[in-house]
């Protein structure tokens, strides 16, 4: 399969174009945390840092909780992942598979928890956590990102079961085998890899969520890492370079988590389950 | 029948679950759009449809609804053009595919305050990176305002909206462009058909399913974009950027009308549900007659 | 450290001996809106050296946002979990007013008013309805903002009334740089501004005494007019300034003038940080006006427990932080910005002897003295009325300019508009 040579060009053209326009705010972004205050502000910027300095970094560690932020975000995510996870397996197996009445109506009825502005939402539900007790507590914020996750997920879910051949599951059920087990047992294994994009997906949403996290949170040592960031943005004063190294201590723990499992969410949708 | 009762105990958890975080406060939001209450917390008395009418009478609605729709508008075509571009070019094989696969996504992993503060100092005059590098290049004289006016306000705010989204939607068409089947593009080729012929016959048609999911979860997520919004412009400039989901938050927690904004909330559900309703009918129209 | 761990000893040993009475100290929970960091760390500094020495009180402090507060607030009072001592500003008051949860505090107003005096003009947006509903804390006050040289090298002088301001504006403008660098951003910063203005020409007030809007006047058209004429030699991305772009402008040296509460702890730690060259003078006044006013802002700190024994104790707090050995080192946690409330507290040892203070006390100074002429958008008459709380959140000052700015209406057009849009909130 040999590309012509507008083939290519228009291959690696648009290649670079996209780097370009993804990669460039990073590089600016990254670059711009370990400049001189004065060398950010500059009127004609620099491409390339002409000073070098850790004490955005240096501040920012000093008087914040970053890393206390870090560790609230990647508890509240990890528990977020694995109820959308549990939870949306066996309904997408439900929807997917097993015949009930109602079943087209309910699924559709999914989609349609996006139908509601998250704002509206938001008061009535700080109401029902404060009457339970979980206002400012890390459980209330696993509640609603799973809410929110969730509808995509199983819809996701769905089209990987989709991808497993009938045959398979068909020869489970001449030997006897219960729903259950053929979930677990048979499906499960299979669409390892979408599962994996699911859980991606779900940790991500929750990683990335702000205006309930700072609704629902209240005190300095629950918050998450963008309710955190944006608590150093300040009212009367913006300090760009403490806000270029909080940027940039933001985007790195969530690009090692993702150097280490990015492949997944990638090929878990590409691949979705044996072809 | 036990599988039956099986199914619903596979799918009632999940459902509970909606209907316990997201169903509930929604029968609140519809008990309150018939009150009259003003700032959180305070009492109020039954006013009947009184909120429907003012709020179906008035213009401000009617107008956060049209720039709703051009915000959904101008985001699903940025984000179409760009990710169906860039899901094409990810389809390919070249070196380094993998990894250009798994970090386009970059910019969806960030959290959308972060995206927000890396623009606003991007396209400030004071250290913006953007303003000297169109003027470098010959775009513009002198340093323009992004938020300036009202058509740039909503065509920047649409284009950073996109630039967050539009690496996870071409993933999504990627996905869906992968379970083309390959020996299709070989029939299609022997048959003598260009790049354009093969595109136009085989990989527009195979992804419509994948397209049309994605444009009903995509225009239902973008139409609730409020953070970037918000962060951004709050509605501005002269209420430009001001869709529902920005009217709804100004109403409630700036204008301290909890009822109004309940209403317009409510108003505003409807308006999405019935899309999807109507979406989602001719998606599984769509899967029965394949 | 040894004397903290000697008080703790002795208060847990007063605990045991009086017995159940005083088994449990007073916990109270304080929001406040300071969250960069190192204002948070220097609350915590007070409040660990409060509640070492109150053995029987505990005080701990919860940043919030003010982006997120106005929703906030409510929605915890009305959940029940709302703190008891909550910062906030004039309008802010008003609206927690609304719904109940702020207690007055007469009295003890009164006591620190005898001890300390308060500024008059810092008091009087929070006294209305027969009571005082906060305690003055700081003060903020807008200044105009130059350099000496740059002015030198145009060859202009510091400007006092509004023809000197736009001939010093048009001849700062030159070659990539502008005179002057004002917002046009629907936010608070810009209704900051603009109402700047409009105390020096002479339309303070926007409430007649009956209660509706006093805004579509001469007086207002003409200071808008003005505004949008300086406006147009501001930078073009004015649009989404908040109060960082614009002095971000100023220590780069894009913007020959800003106007601004404080630029000293930026310019000291981003810019040259020559204090002989930073200027800092009254906002310029109309030419028909006789003296220079500003916009000032008086926050406050709200008693906000109906629980009497917390309300005791939060009194005791708020006393102690009065005491201007402690009150200064409160101010300076964010030094050159922060101004003080109480007579007792311009004249702190604590307060001037801060680093940053000390290096820049002329221009404190006259921040300090600007801040005298201060008044706030509502609050001029003595009487408030609840629809400010609306109007001030919703920015319809700045968004009256944006009808100018961005949508071409002429300023009296603009204002008129605004006056039926003020109207039509207060009649909610």
């Amino acid at each position: 399969m040999k590309r012509t040579f507008g083939q290519a060009l228009s291959l690696y053209g648009g290649l670079l174009l996209i780097v370009l326009l993804i990669g460039l705010p990073f590089w600016w972004v990254i670059t711009g945390s370990i400049k001189l205050p004065r060398e950010i502000i500059q009127r004609v910027p620099t491409m390339f840092p002409e000073s070098f300095t850790l004490q955005h970094f240096e501040k920012l560690l000093q008087a914040s909780d970053f890393p206390v932020y870090l560790i609230n975000s990647m508890i509240v995510a990890s528990f977020s992942t694995a109820f959308t996870v549990l939870l949306a397996l066996p309904a997408a197996y439900a929807f997917f598979r097993m015949e009930f009445p109602g079943r087209n109506a309910l699924y559709r009825t999914i989609l349609l928890a996006y139908a509601f502005p998250g704002v509206v939402v938001l008061i009535p539900l700080y109401g029902l956590f404060a009457k339970v007790g979980l206002i400012d507590s890390p459980v209330a914020l696993v509640l609603v990102n799973v809410a929110f996750a969730l509808p995509f997920s199983i819809w996701m879910m769905r089209s990987f079961l989709a991808t497993v051949p009938r045959e398979i599951e068909e020869a489970a059920v001449v030997d006897g085998a219960p729903p259950t087990t053929i979930l677990v047992r048979i499906l499960m294994p299979l669409i390892a890899p979408g599962i994996a994009s699911v859980a991606i997906f779900a940790f991500i949403s929750s990683w990335t969520e702000y205006l309930f996290a700072s609704v629902l949170i209240v005190s300095d040592a629950r918050r998450t890492i963008p309710v955190g960031f944006a608590g150093i943005i300040g009212q009367y004063q913006i300090d760009w370079g403490l806000l270029l190294a909080g940027a940039t201590a933001a985007i790195i723990p969530v690009v090692a988590l993702f150097a280490l499992v990015g492949r997944w969410f990638v090929s878990g949708l590409t691949d979705g389950a044996v072809k | 029948m036990k599988n039956t009762t099986l199914a619903f105990l596979f799918v009632s958890p999940a459902l509970l679950f909606l209907l316990a975080i997201l169903g509930w406060p929604l029968v609140q939001a519809v008990i309150l759009s018939f009150q009259d209450v003003g700032v959180i917390g305070s009492q109020g008395q039954y006013v009947g449809l009184a909120n429907y009418s003012a709020i179906l009478g008035g213009a401000g609605f009617w107008r956060a609804l049209g720039r709703s729709i051009v915000w959904v508008l101008g985001n699903a075509v940025v984000q179409t053009a760009l990710a169906l571009a860039t899901a094409l070019i990810l389809n390919q094989k070249f070196p380094g595919v993998r990894i250009a696969r798994t970090w386009v996504i970059l910019t969806w992993i960030v959290p959308t305050v972060v995206v927000v503060i890396i623009w606003r100092w991007l396209l400030s005059s004071s250290g913006g990176m953007i303003n000297p590098l169109l003027i470098q290049a010959g775009i513009i004289e002198r340093p323009v305002g992004f938020f300036a006016t009202r058509e740039s306000a909503m065509t920047t705010l649409i284009l950073i909206n996109s630039w967050r989204w539009f690496p996870f939607t071409a993933l999504m068409m990627l996905a869906g462009l992968t379970r083309i089947p390959g020996d299709l593009y070989e029939a299609a080729r022997i048959d003598g058909a260009g790049t354009f012929q093969r595109f136009k016959r085989i990989t527009w048609p195979l992804l419509q399913p994948t397209l049309l999911v994605l444009g009903v979860v995509g225009t239902l997520l973008s139409f609730n974009v409020f953070d970037v919004i918000w962060l951004l412009t709050a509605g501005g400039p002269s209420g430009a950027t001001q869709t529902l989901p920005v009217l709804i938050y100004d109403t409630a927690f700036k204008g301290y009308r909890l009822s109004e904004a309940a209403t317009i909330s409510v108003l505003t559900s409807i308006l999405l549900m019935g899309f999807a309703f109507l979406a989602t009918r001719a998606m599984t129209a769509q899967e029965a007659a394949r | 450290m040894g004397t903290t761990r000697l008080l703790t000893i002795a208060g847990f040993a007063a605990t045991l001996l009086t017995g159940t009475a005083y088994a449990a100290p007073v916990d109270l929970t304080l929001w406040h809106m300071e969250q960069p960091p190192h204002r948070v760390q220097r609350m915590k500094e007070l409040l660990d050296e409060f509640n070492a020495a109150h053995p029987d009180i505990q005080v701990k402090q919860e940043p919030q946002s003010w982006g997120e507060v106005y929703a906030k607030a409510p929605a915890a009072f009305a959940a029940g979990n709302g703190p008891d001592l909550l910062f906030t500003i004039p309008d802010f008051t008003t609206v927690l007013k609304g719904i109940d949860a702020v207690v007055p505090v007469d009295d003890l107003v009164k006591d620190l008013d005898a001890k300390h005096g308060f500024v008059p003009a810092t008091l009087a947006p929070y006294k209305y309805d027969d009571h005082v509903w906060a305690v003055p804390a700081y003060n903020m006050a807008i200044s105009l903002w130059y350099r000496n040289s740059v002015l030198k090298a145009a060859g202009v002088e510091v400007p006092k009334t509004w023809s000197e301001w736009l001939a010093a504006a048009e001849k700062l403008s030159t070659d990539g740089k502008y005179g002057i660098g004002l917002p046009a951003n629907k936010q608070l910063y810009t209704d900051q501004t603009v109402y700047s203005f409009m105390v020096n020409s002479g339309a303070a007030d926007i409430y007649k005494d009956d209660g509706s809007i006093d805004f579509d006047k001469p007086a207002t058209v003409n200071a808008y007019d003005f505004y949008s004429k300086l406006a147009k030699l501001s930078p073009a991305d004015n649009g989404s300034w908040t109060w960082g772009e614009a002095e971000a402008c100023f220590a780069s040296n894009t913007c020959g003038m800003i106007l601004q509460f404080g630029v000293i702890n930026t310019y000291d730690t981003q810019a040259e940080g020559d204090a002989a060259d930073l200027g800092v003078a009254p906002v310029p006044h109309a030419d028909d006006q006789g003296e220079s006013a500003t916009i000032s802002y008086s926050n406050a700190i709200m008693l906000t427990t109906k629980d009497e024994a917390k309300q005791a104790a939060a009194k005791v707090f708020l006393a102690w932080l009065m005491e201007p050995a402690n009150y200064g080192r409160f101010l300076t946690m964010e030094p050159g910005l922060f101004l003080p409330v109480t007579g007792d507290g311009a004249k702190a040892e604590s307060f001037w002897s801060d680093k940053t203070v000390t290096k820049y006390k002329g221009q404190v100074e006259t921040m300090i003295s600007n801040s005298q002429h201060g008044k706030l958008f509502g609050f001029t008459t003595g009487k408030v009325f609840p629809s400010i709380g609306a109007i001030s959140a919703q920015n319809v000052i700045a968004e009256t300019l944006q009808h100018i700015v961005v949508d071409g209406q002429s300023a009296a057009d603009a204002v008129k508009g605004g006056q039926a849009r003020m109207s039509e909130i207060a009649k909610k």
